[in-house]
């Protein structure tokens, strides 16, 4: 139960951390090692050097503009949930954040490492894909940038390469008049997701115009509910539950069975997210 | 300060309830094991070493965090408290949130005490007004023997003040 034996460091800038992590083939990024460390107390995984990201300059910015938010990734999860700013503009942030881990874990969990550590049931991948976020990446060959829907692969895989950092993440504003709702089964307040769901939700004279919509503790990454965000169009809160229910089924045909619950349960439960998702943002709507 | 060459030991100098400490320590060293191994306070208690029961939660530059998922190193240049800051220096008497677990009986065995004492003691309570919102505070600690009624009775007398339910509160 403590981390086996490794070098340590604490770089001051990109180029540094980079250096660092080309120096040893299971060297990783130290962020808020709230997943990372919990992972080296078990000896779940190998490391050999460990670069410390927290003292990297200018990393743990949070700057917010009309058009979106853009979290650095030494930016800790308190800090973005406390942002009224940030709040603002991606209102998914903070709605997300209070379902992520507990205030202790929170104060320490930086909301670029959630997405790094690619969890099958955190909210933040699910709520990067579905505000069409882009992460930023510097690496060996230079900087680029991944759009949130190319950046999940598998549970815990994403497709960061080695000796690649994520320097930030930018979320886009979601389009003006909506609602985004991140609402979740768990067993106690805090834990991972049984199932979830981010709902980013239009409405229009008492009907649903649009909606993304994206699972999650569904699959290995976070699941796009096309079928669901085809049926959702038009939908109003009299009209029966059922047709979006089963356009949610045929949106998770895949969902996996744990001891914590089964496929079916999981599947039923993202539908009822769904439909209270979208009755939660009529009502939202009818009172504006 | 900056460390860009990565090394297997490391010097730390921390702050631990208003009092300084400086060691050369293992790098993979945890801040509960640094706290309680190395510097001998042995209050913070370590449940799970892995971030869910809470037991090891101290306070990192007036923020509350898991001892057990930071390194020491971490905490290089931190202010840190630990529960035995929280009762004032030199006196038998307690802090007022320890008097109200006391008072309502909120611990039996007392290993996860500490962990509940130092997240209370990192929030301001005008924050965490509403009763619901005092459990969803408390939900990152666990709690084996209470049932939790009592741990949340005695946060609710000493912040009585700030619940508006007319009492007068020492919190």
């Amino acid at each position: 139960m403590k981390p086996a034996p490794f070098d340590y460091c604490r770089p001051s800038t990109v180029a540094e951390a980079l250096e660092a992590l080309g120096s040893s083939e299971s060297s990783r990024v130290l962020a808020g090692g709230q997943s990372l460390i919990p992972a080296m107390n078990f000896r779940l995984t190998d490391v050999s050097v460990l670069v410390d990201i927290h003292r990297v300059e200018g990393l743990d910015a949070v700057a917010c503009d009309p058009e979106g938010v853009t979290v650095g990734a030494a930016a800790t999860q308190s800090r973005v949930l406390d942002d009224d700013g940030a709040a603002g503009v991606v209102p998914g942030l903070r709605a997300a954040l209070r379902h992520v881990g507990h205030l202790q874990i929170r104060n320490r969990g930086t909301v670029c490492g959630s997405l790094a550590h690619a969890d099958p049931a955190a909210e933040l991948p699910a709520l990067a894909v579905a505000s069409d976020a882009v992460i930023a990446v510097s690496g060996p060959g230079g900087e680029h940038r991944i759009d949130a829907a190319d950046f999940f692969i598998g549970p815990f895989w994403t497709a960061l390469e080695d000796g690649e950092l994520i320097t930030g993440v930018r979320f886009p504003a979601p389009p003006p008049g909506s609602m985004t709702i991140v609402d979740e089964i768990s067993r106690r307040a805090g834990d991972f997701a049984v199932a979830g769901l981010v709902a980013t939700v239009e409405t229009e004279g008492g009907a649903v115009r649009a909606a993304r919509l994206v699972g999650f503790g569904l699959g290995g990454v976070p699941t796009r509910l096309e079928a669901a965000e085809a049926a959702i169009g038009g939908w109003a809160g009299d009209h029966p539950a059922d047709t979006l229910a089963e356009a949610v089924m045929a949106d998770t045909g895949d969902a996996f069975d744990d001891i914590h619950a089964t496929s079916w349960y999981r599947r039923e439960a993202v539908a009822a997210l769904t439909v209270r998702a979208a009755r939660t943002a009529l009502e939202a709507g009818e009172a504006a | 300060m900056t460390l860009s060459e990565p090394i297997s030991e490391v010097g730390v100098e921390v702050s631990i309830n208003g009092r300084r400490h400086r060691h050369r320590v293992p790098s993979r060293l945890l801040l509960s094991d640094y706290i309680r191994d190395t510097v001998g306070l042995t209050g913070t208690h370590v449940g799970c070493e892995h971030g869910y029961c809470g037991a090891c939660t101290v306070i990192v530059d007036g923020d509350a965090v898991r001892s057990c998922l930071m390194l020491a190193v971490q905490a290089n240049g931190a202010e840190v408290r630990t529960v035995e800051g929280l009762a004032p220096a030199g006196s038998d008497s307690l802090s007022p949130m320890q008097q109200a677990f006391h008072d309502n009986h909120a611990l039996q065995c007392g290993f996860c005490t500490a962990g509940f004492l130092m997240t209370l003691e990192s929030v301001d309570p005008g924050d965490w007004n509403e009763p619901e919102r005092v459990v969803e505070l408390l939900s990152g600690n666990l709690c084996r023997c209470t049932g939790y009624q009592n741990i949340v009775a005695a946060v609710s007398e000493a912040w009585s003040a700030y619940h508006g339910d007319g009492g007068s509160g020492d919190g």
